[in-house]
């Protein structure tokens, strides 16, 4: 009767005196592991999003929050001339980016995504637009 | 039939079949890519390669080898998927792998083989091509690119549209398609050519990055510009029709398609459409309750059924059966008025009195399949490719695969007179009617007919006699068409086994109407050509559901006024309501200061409409109605096929379909509802129509039925009168432009892309005379009026004629005709 009790009371010590596993957040930040999938970004090369609106991405995406919508630039090549995320519906499930075929599309480090209106959860093009 | 086995499966087949027919016959797949079953074998891919035991196991192409009796074949042994893998792996060694940006991709033959063979490698290494995409033309992106070298574009082309824009140019590894002289692409747009490209190698520039093929809803209908009722696949994404998918397996087609039916789909979803009801309040029209409009109309209408004298309505062939049935409902059966009539009261003539009274029906004795069972086809105007363009095609195709004798009685030459042997016999303009009866005469003086049939056909002395006036060589002189030749083509019209005579009808064709009917219809009956397979008259109904309204008499049956009468009724103020359904009469009307005079002085103008039109512009109450993508219902064809549409999108904004706005109407005038919707509105008209009994909405099915047809008939005298003719001036006929139909086209991007304003045709002597060239503005003055088109200068009218289509709005051709089948006009530069 009286063992259990001790080894139970024993493991609480122990984690008492253990590193916590928690962090004083916001002051503290944690490092999120290479593959954490978090905020899409758009690549850029050569200025221009490396996205060429193939729609496989919303084709994809489980959830169905990826809008396209692609144009025809002055060369008549295809661009997203839209391109939205709805961040909302999101699953954060990556499939979006395994199913890029010109590997366009990342997902971030970036966790914040708290924001005050339902609108600022849907990401344009431009917000999506890969920072460097 | 040849007995053989494919792959331990025993299949029967006639003896024309190729093994690929076979297998398809016995559910066996063979991959294909250059094979298409419209056209002739071509054999280029080498991706249908099968084994014969006979031949010792060699690989021969299946699409090009005819079966024979006890063949062994093997369709997918190693060895013949090894080989397949190779062709796919050559085809992709010059194809660039953009599939990501290709409009093809999943539609793309190439894309779905090479994933079925899991080509993942490529052990051969070269050089893409680099050949320069061909963004010229408004329709169709050539990009050589992505060719596989199918020849398909250019077999269709050459063999169903009988243009021939494509070929193969240069030789070796430079070979590609080409245009003429590698030049930009200048030609029917019809885009067969894009719809068979097993690649991305051509596609549509209008649908260009829109959408990707498996995002699309595929909703199958039936085109609403012509009366050839072609069934089409509309392509529908975020409640909108994007674009016409290719179904080889739809229709008596195969899935082909005119640039109207093909590129003209954006009127459905376009901005211009009215979505809500507007009513005229001091003058200017305004957005209005559909409780408030409809109360309003309704009002009226239940005013008028005390004098229904003072109420009239002019109906568009383009409304579905059901429409047009609770339309004859309200108007001739609730509220006791007469005056109705469709398509400017007469373009429906050929059917509605000619047909009626020669055959006791209002529709044609043959059906399209005819046209490719006959042996001789007698095709009044070269116009009817350019009003029936699918038609055409049928008859490109019983003209150059099933050896039909082709004869065109026509006043200018036309696309179907470079048909090979097509004969032409180009006469005076108007003397068409004249030449119909010397035919018959000379068929009836040389006793080519069988005479005891044709006696027993009511009417026939009294036809006889009335003939007994036609000399040939007067007639000749009269037609410009000499006597030997007028003989020579009556006794090949009388010899043939079988023939068929074609009449195009339409608002601008005002000769080819009651008279026109009748004479070819008595020609037919002479010879003992109707009931017949292969055989008879196909009278042509311009739009979309123009058999239908014919069916359903929408058209003063009790003497009521004709449409004419009603715009004059409605100048005259003895028309006080008016109520126009889908038709633009101020466009496609003749004489266009009077019907706007008409409309002006009417006191109440109501429109059910998809645009603000030239028409719903002046009226009083506007109701937006529904496009055919909208609403459910169907339409009877040329030839009398009941085709169903199915409604593909939610209706644009608050407009309602006319199926609707009519039930609304007669619900608040009567109290009780028409129909609970339009497949119980079907099971009336079927039962209260002739010809269309026990035919039901869900019977029709995919591919529609045809409705019968039966009558007493009978010849019928016509007086021809020899073509007028006026010194000094030049003979103006009116007519389809190949890229439109009616004024709905307007709205359509794609034919107005192709061709986007009215012009007046000439030849290049008159052109000369009067010092114009192609493409400078001409006035054109008549006895009504004077407008300024561009010239379009050719060969393809006669000296002393012109020619103008009548679909435009903007200097419209009616402001100078007044509803003859010729107008006398003078050009000036």
């Amino acid at each position: 009767m009286i063992m259990p009790l001790i080894n139970g009371l024993k493991i609480t010590l122990k984690h008492l005196f253990m590193k916590p596993v928690t962090l004083l957040y916001p002051e503290e930040r944690p490092t999120p592991s290479p593959n954490y999938r978090g905020l899409h970004a758009l690549k850029v090369s050569h200025n221009n999003a490396k996205c060429v609106a193939c729609y496989l991405c919303p084709t994809v995406c489980p959830a169905k929050c990826i809008t396209v919508e692609a144009g025809e630039d002055e060369n008549h090549d295809k661009f997203a001339a839209r391109y939205e995320i709805d961040i909302l519906r999101c699953i954060f499930c990556g499939y979006c980016v395994e199913a890029c075929p010109v590997d366009a599309l990342k997902m971030t480090d970036t966790f914040e995504l708290a924001n005050y209106k339902r609108e600022d959860f849907i990401y344009t093009k431009q917000a999506l637009l890969e920072k460097k | 039939m040849v007995t053989l086995t494919i792959d331990d499966k025993q299949v029967t087949v006639s003896k024309d079949a190729t093994i690929y027919d076979a297998a398809k016959a016995a559910g066996i797949r063979i991959p294909i890519i250059c094979h298409d079953k419209k056209l002739q074998p071509f054999g280029g891919c080498r991706m249908c390669l099968v084994e014969i035991e006979q031949m010792k196991g060699r690989q021969i192409p299946a699409c090009t080898t005819p079966v024979t009796e006890g063949m062994i074949v093997r369709t997918s042994t190693d060895e013949i998927i090894k080989a397949r893998k190779m062709v796919l792996e050559l085809l992709l060694l010059k194809h660039p792998i953009d599939c990501p940006v290709c409009d093809a991709a999943g539609d793309c033959d190439l894309q779905n083989l090479t994933y079925e063979y899991q080509v993942n490698t490529n052990r051969f290494q070269d050089e893409k091509f680099n050949w320069k995409i061909d963004y010229e033309n408004p329709l169709i992106e050539r990009d050589m690119n992505r060719c596989v070298h199918c020849g398909k574009c250019a077999r269709i082309c050459d063999e169903i549209v009988s243009f021939g824009a494509y070929s193969f140019i240069n030789r070796g590894i430079q070979a590609r398609i080409g245009t003429e002289f590698d030049g930009p692409l200048n030609c029917e747009f019809c885009g067969s050519c894009v719809s068979v490209c097993p690649v991305g190698a051509l596609i549509s520039r209008p649908f260009k990055f829109k959408a990707r093929w498996w995002s699309l809803n595929k909703v199958k209908s039936v085109c609403s510009y012509c009366g050839t009722g072609c069934q089409l696949t509309l392509g529908v994404k975020n409640n909108e029709v994007m674009t016409t998918i290719y179904d080889e397996n739809q229709g008596f087609h195969n899935g082909q398609l005119c640039t109207r039916g093909r590129w003209g789909y954006q009127f459905v979803n376009s901005e211009k459409r009215l979505t809500t009801p507007m009513i005229r309040k001091n003058g200017k029209l305004e957005p209005a309750s559909w409780d408030e409009a409809l109360g309003l109309v309704a009002k009226r209408l239940g005013d008028a059924k005390g004098s229904p004298d003072s109420l009239a309505a002019l109906v568009s062939p383009r409304l579905t059966n059901e429409e047009l049935f609770v339309m004859k409902k309200l108007f001739k059966e609730t509220l006791g008025c007469d005056n109705i009539d469709h398509a400017g009261g007469y373009s429906h003539k050929a059917l509605t009195a000619g047909a009626i009274e020669s055959l006791g029906y209002a529709g044609s004795p043959s059906v399209i399949a005819d046209i490719k069972k006959t042996n001789l086809l007698l095709v009044i105007k070269t116009d009817a490719y350019e009003t029936h363009p699918v038609l055409g095609f049928e008859i490109n195709l019983a003209v150059k695969q099933h050896g039909v004798d082709i004869r065109l009685l026509s006043d200018k030459k036309g696309k179907l007179s470079k048909l090979p042997n097509a004969q032409t016999y180009v006469h005076k303009a108007g003397a068409d009617l004249l030449l119909v009866n010397a035919i018959a005469k000379v068929i009836l003086d040389e006793n080519l007919h069988d005479a005891a049939a044709a006696q027993a056909i009511g009417g026939f002395s009294a036809w006889q006699q009335s003939l007994a006036n036609c000399a040939i060589d007067q007639v000749a002189a009269q037609c410009g068409v000499d006597a030997d030749t007028i003989k020579g083509l009556a006794r090949d019209y009388a010899a043939a086994e079988k023939a068929l005579i074609i009449l195009p009808t339409g608002m601008g064709y005002p000769g080819h109407g009651k008279e026109m009917a009748q004479a070819v219809i008595n020609l037919a009956l002479l010879t003992g050509r109707v009931g017949k397979e292969g055989c008879g008259v196909l009278i042509l109904g311009e739009k979309n559901n123009s058999q239908g309204a014919a069916d359903l008499a929408i058209y003063p049956t009790s003497g009521g006024k004709e449409a004419q009468a009603i715009l004059s009724g409605c100048a005259a103020g003895s028309i006080k309501t008016l109520f126009i359904a889908g038709e633009n009469p101020v466009v496609s009307y003749p004489n266009r200061s009077q019907v706007e005079k008409a409309l002006a002085a009417v006191e109440f103008l109501v429109v059910s409409e998809l645009f603000l039109t030239e028409t719903s512009a002046k009226a009083h109450v506007v109701l937006p109605a529904c496009s055919f993508a909208e609403k459910e219902g169907t339409f009877t064809s040329v030839g009398g096929a009941v085709q169903r549409i199915n409604p593909a999108i939610k209706a644009i904004g608050q407009s309602r379909s006319d199926f609707d706005i009519l039930s609304g109407l007669f619900q608040v005038i009567t109290g009780q509802p028409a129909y609970a919707n339009s497949a119980a509105a079907f099971l009336d008209l079927a039962a209260t129509v002739p010809g269309y009994a026990g035919l039901t909405q869900a019977g029709l099915g995919d591919n529609g039925a045809i409705r019968t047809v039966s009558g007493t008939a009978t010849f019928v005298p016509v007086s021809a009168a020899a073509p007028s003719t006026e010194a000094g001036k030049f003979a103006l006929v009116t007519g389809s432009a190949l890229n439109h139909c009616g004024t709905l086209s307007l709205y359509g991007e794609g034919p107005m892309l192709v061709c986007p304003a009215g012009y007046i045709e000439l030849s290049r002597e008159d052109a000369k005379a009067v010092g114009v060239k192609d493409g400078e503005t001409v006035k054109v003055t008549s006895a009504t009026g004077e407008v300024k088109l561009a010239a379009k200068v050719g060969s393809r009218v006669p000296k002393g004629l012109v020619f103008a289509p009548y679909h435009f709005a903007d200097s419209s051709i009616n402001t100078i005709t007044s509803g003859n089948a010729i107008t006398w006009v003078s050009l000036a530069k």
